[in-house]
């Protein structure tokens, strides 16, 4: 463990000495959210719901039905598109590829007033429809089940329920640098550790460092380990300073859990591995560069960093679903901004276990030298 | 193994394919002795070296280091062993006092950092990052690094090459310096005079194969062309008076000299006793002595170049 300790404190010291790291790791994604953030601070970013509202007398809405689609609205963070009471609204879903849509059943006034009345042995129920291929749906899922929760909570416990209309039940008001930030957490996290991988794995070999280091009783797996432990401090040193940014300079209310710390350590553990595994094929370092930018920019436009996925067109949103950015993406949107970790956490479970892949595939295929 | 003998190399091959890059080669290094492996580029030196370092696997053949066999006994090996590669590289932002701290620790050893930078004489260097120095000082920085754990022997992969003249010595005097701690030193080279000033032993290593291994004088007297005396300025008389005595000697018009190829029978005495007896003068006398060159020519049929071209 003490070779762990001594090459991580070794490229620690490399990185605090490295001008072009610290501008490429710190500055130029603080510079990015700074100027986005500037840029689009006012605008909010939405996310459409289709609304149907079968709780209607004479063609108004219900008393409680309208509470909840008055409070939906009051979150800012949807695009509400009404149906039809009469048609079928799940049969419109899955012909127009809807993916997300909200059905009040027919009675949910009642069943909410017998609900206050028995104080909470009943429920009102809504109906949420989505489509679980679509990136942004566990979002407005997110959005939704917090605000059905809230209002059950405050119903059942039966004080003010008058005055639930009021209250404000949405998590935050969303705007674009809600977004956009575990977007440049995510990014960071991954050029950071494709790079340095590829950059230390392709350029020890050429310049013959690794020639050097197999003469020493370290081991190889005490390196990959140090350098993978290195890639997690950078990339959490990244987090750190956009998380500082975010509240400081937008006032932004960010949650920080395990479920994120875990995401932002485990994109770094796949990064890492995937940058092992470029270096080794592209044995020239300049190749292994290009290799790596060919597949970290499509990655940074497409896996919903800068704008969500649902304004992009259908073929590159399939494509988003295959990247594994767009689940770190989402993920730490889910546990960092909406504070719904549970919802990360199959996107968590998912890049943990590619992580782990990742990097033991890296690890088995690098060598220190040629047979 | 005999405790006098550090390493000890049995038919060792090494095979890429269909070339065979070091073929069957057999030899031993005393402790304490400073063995040279001689030969141009491709010869299989470095292959040789890095299979005794443990970085590259032999096809076949045995070889023991300090009485560890390379296939299984690497961890022992690499713990009792220093080494400077060819073209010594390590982390570039990394100071010359930290670097040999990295490699210390590396070999769970506190070295003597100081005694070391003082012994390489980077003294002046010792704040200064790995990729401001020069050619030589990287090599002087290595040399340092490969004693950090105080190792038994020493393996050197061209430790001068493309280091000027004067770089050049200071390594060779640290290479005494080792040798006169009691250290083993196997050291690799494709310069002639590196090998003829340092090494106890060389083997000459071509294609793959060992041609020769002995002493220097033994291989010079061996496979060296007969020591040769030059008269200059003379008269052409000179060769018919030397002939006389059976040895053979040539004109050269344009410089007037007289070159005779002395043999071990008659030696320089005899020579000068005949040209005097002949009244035959000239302006000066030299000794040329044969040198390994003559003996790679002699071997190999090639004249080995400067940048280890043949």
């Amino acid at each position: 463990m003490s070779h762990v300790v001594i090459d991580l404190k070794a490229a620690l010291r490399t990185f605090l000495r490295n001008k072009s790291t610290i501008f490429w790791t710190i500055a130029f994604p603080t510079v990015l959210m700074l100027l986005f953030g500037a840029i689009f601070s006012q605008s909010s970013t939405k996310y459409d719901l289709y609304l149907q509202n079968q709780d209607q007398t004479n063609g108004k809405a219900t008393y409680w039905s309208d509470a909840l689609i008055t409070a939906l609205n009051s979150t800012n963070a949807f695009n509400l598109q009404q149906l039809d009471a009469s048609i079928n609204a799940t049969d419109y879903a899955i012909d127009n590829r809807l993916a997300s849509l909200l059905i009040i059943p027919s009675g949910f006034n009642d069943t909410a007033n017998v609900a206050i009345f028995t104080h909470g042995t009943t429920k009102a129920n809504v109906t949420f429809v989505f489509d679980q291929s679509t990136s942004s749906a566990p979002i407005v899922r997110s959005i939704v089940a917090s605000l059905v929760d809230r209002l059950n909570f405050e119903l059942s416990r039966g004080v003010e329920y008058m005055n639930v209309q009021d209250i404000t039940i949405a998590p935050k008001r969303f705007t674009f640098i809600d977004f956009f930030m575990p977007g440049v957490i995510g990014m960071t996290a991954m050029t950071t550790s494709i790079f340095t991988a590829v950059s230390t794995s392709a350029r020890f070999k050429e310049n013959g460092v690794f020639h050097k280091l197999a003469t020493t009783p370290l081991k190889r797996y005490e390196w990959i380990l140090s350098r993978t432990v290195y890639n997690v401090i950078i990339s959490y040193l990244g987090m750190a300073v956009m998380v500082i940014i975010g509240m400081t300079v937008f006032n932004m209310k960010i949650t920080l859990d395990a479920i994120s710390l875990l995401m932002v350590a485990m994109a770094s553990l796949m990064f890492t591995g995937l940058g092992m595994i470029i270096a080794r094929f592209v044995k020239d370092p300049d190749g292994a560069d290009a290799a790596a930018n060919v597949i970290t920019f499509p990655m940074m436009f497409l896996s919903g960093t800068f704008f969500p996925l649902s304004q992009m067109p259908q073929f590159l949103q399939a494509i988003a679903t295959v990247l594994p950015l767009t689940y770190i993406n989402e993920g730490l949107r889910a546990a960092m901004i909406f504070g719904q970790s549970q919802q990360a956490i199959f996107n968590t479970v998912l890049i943990t276990a590619l992580g782990l892949a990742s990097i033991a595939v890296g690890s088995a295929i690098t060598k220190w030298e040629e047979e | 193994m005999n405790s006098n003998v550090a390493i000890e190399v049995e038919t060792l091959t090494k095979r890429y394919g269909d070339l065979t890059a070091v073929n069957g080669v057999s030899f031993t290094v005393d402790r304490g002795e400073i063995f040279a492996f001689l030969g141009p580029n491709g010869a299989g030196k470095t292959t040789t070296v890095e299979m005794l370092e443990c970085l590259r696997k032999p096809t076949s053949g045995k070889a023991y280091v300090l009485g560890y066999d390379i296939s299984k006994d690497q961890a022992n090996i690499k713990k009792r062993t220093g080494v400077l590669p060819q073209d010594f590289y390590t982390y570039e932002r990394l100071t010359v006092k930290e670097t040999i701290e990295y490699f210390g620790g590396m070999f769970n050893k506190h070295p003597d950092v100081d005694g070391l930078i003082k012994l390489v004489d980077l003294e002046d260097k010792k704040n200064v990052q790995f990729k401001h120095l020069s050619g030589g000082l990287k090599q002087r920085l290595g040399i340092a690094v490969a004693l950090v754990n105080d190792p038994e022997l020493i393996f050197l992969d061209e430790p001068t090459a493309g280091l000027d003249p004067k770089a050049r010595h200071v390594v060779w005097h640290l290479i005494d310096e080792f040798h006169k701690q009691g250290k083993t030193v196997f050291l690799t080279t494709h310069y002639m005079e590196e090998a003829e000033v340092l090494a106890d032993r060389v083997g000459i290593i071509y294609n793959g194969n060992i041609v020769a291994l002995n002493t220097t004088d033994k291989l010079i007297s061996e496979y060296g062309k007969r020591n040769l005396l030059v008269l200059k300025k003379t008269s052409s008389r000179a060769v018919t008076a030397v002939e006389k005595l059976g040895i053979k000697a040539s004109f050269d018009d344009a410089t007037g000299d007289v070159t005779i190829h002395l043999n071990h029978a008659l030696g320089v005495s005899e020579i000068l006793r005949e040209l005097t007896k002949t009244n035959i003068s000239f302006d000066e006398l030299q000794l040329k002595r044969s040198s390994l060159e003559d003996v790679f020519l002699n071997l190999t049929g090639a004249t080995l170049e400067e940048e280890g071209h043949i």
